[in-house]
């Protein structure tokens, strides 16, 4: 199993979402992320914005269906068809055992 | 040196607090996150509740909207040591499950290295 952490803009979010769901993957988690990347941030003028607010998606998958997974995540998360500085990052790792809480079984 | 990752209800959190304390974890770190998993939630009940129209442009409302409804839930991290994953899992399953869909998911990852900021120490030393 793999856990895959993807960092993305904020009115992406929804899309993204959608499309997963449509492709057979709906469980997911999401929280609210502030951060900057290589570029130190967002440069107005003289002043640096290096606390960019992005939505950070949290989902364990199968190994197998992790190439769908990150090509979804790309697809939809870019602004333009060629991606744009800011789209964000994915981080995949490992994950060991994972259960769940209602019933108590192991496994996805 | 495991981390472990639970997603649990969000009224749930002092008891699982408490019943981590009791079993000798006290150190852990938890977020509020907005989720969803492999079963469609009805939000029927929600709706008569809501008066949508009031509604209409507000965060709260895109976050309602049909496709990517998703249901606040507490995001619990706690990183111990190999041998005692089982005691933990098991701490945290007994105190969250109440056998309906929806009380979470436990996912256990491999953490690398450890250190503790004050002193600089490593691995099982700094946890």
């Amino acid at each position: 199993m793999l856990m895959i952490r993807a960092i993305i803009r904020p009115e992406k979010v929804n899309q993204v979402l959608s499309e997963l769901c449509d492709a057979g993957f709906p469980a997911v988690t999401k929280m609210d992320v502030v951060g900057r990347g290589k570029q130190r941030g967002v440069k107005v003028g003289d002043l640096y914005y290096d606390e960019i607010p992005k939505e950070m998606l949290m989902l364990v998958v199968r190994a197998e269906d992790k190439d769908d997974v990150l090509s979804i995540i790309m697809r939809n998360a870019r602004t333009t068809p060629k991606g744009a500085y800011g789209d964000g990052k994915i981080f995949v790792t490992q994950v060991e055992e994972a259960y769940t809480i209602s019933t108590g079984t192991k496994g996805l | 040196m495991k981390e472990i990752i639970a997603i649990i209800r969000m009224n749930m959190i002092n008891k699982t607090k408490q019943a981590l304390l009791e079993n000798g974890f006290p150190a852990f770190h938890c977020r509020k996150v907005m989720g969803r998993g492999k079963r469609k939630v009805d939000f029927t009940l929600i709706e008569e509740i809501l008066n949508l129209e009031e509604l209409q442009g507000t965060k709260l409302e895109t976050e309602l909207a049909e496709y990517h409804r998703l249901l606040p839930k507490r995001l619990l991290s706690i990183v111990v040591q190999d041998q005692d994953v089982p005691k933990v899992v098991e701490t945290v399953i007994e105190a969250n499950r109440t056998g309906s869909p929806g009380d979470g998911k436990i996912f256990v990852l491999p953490v690398q290295e450890i250190y503790r900021v004050r002193t600089g120490e490593k691995n099982e030393s700094a946890l």
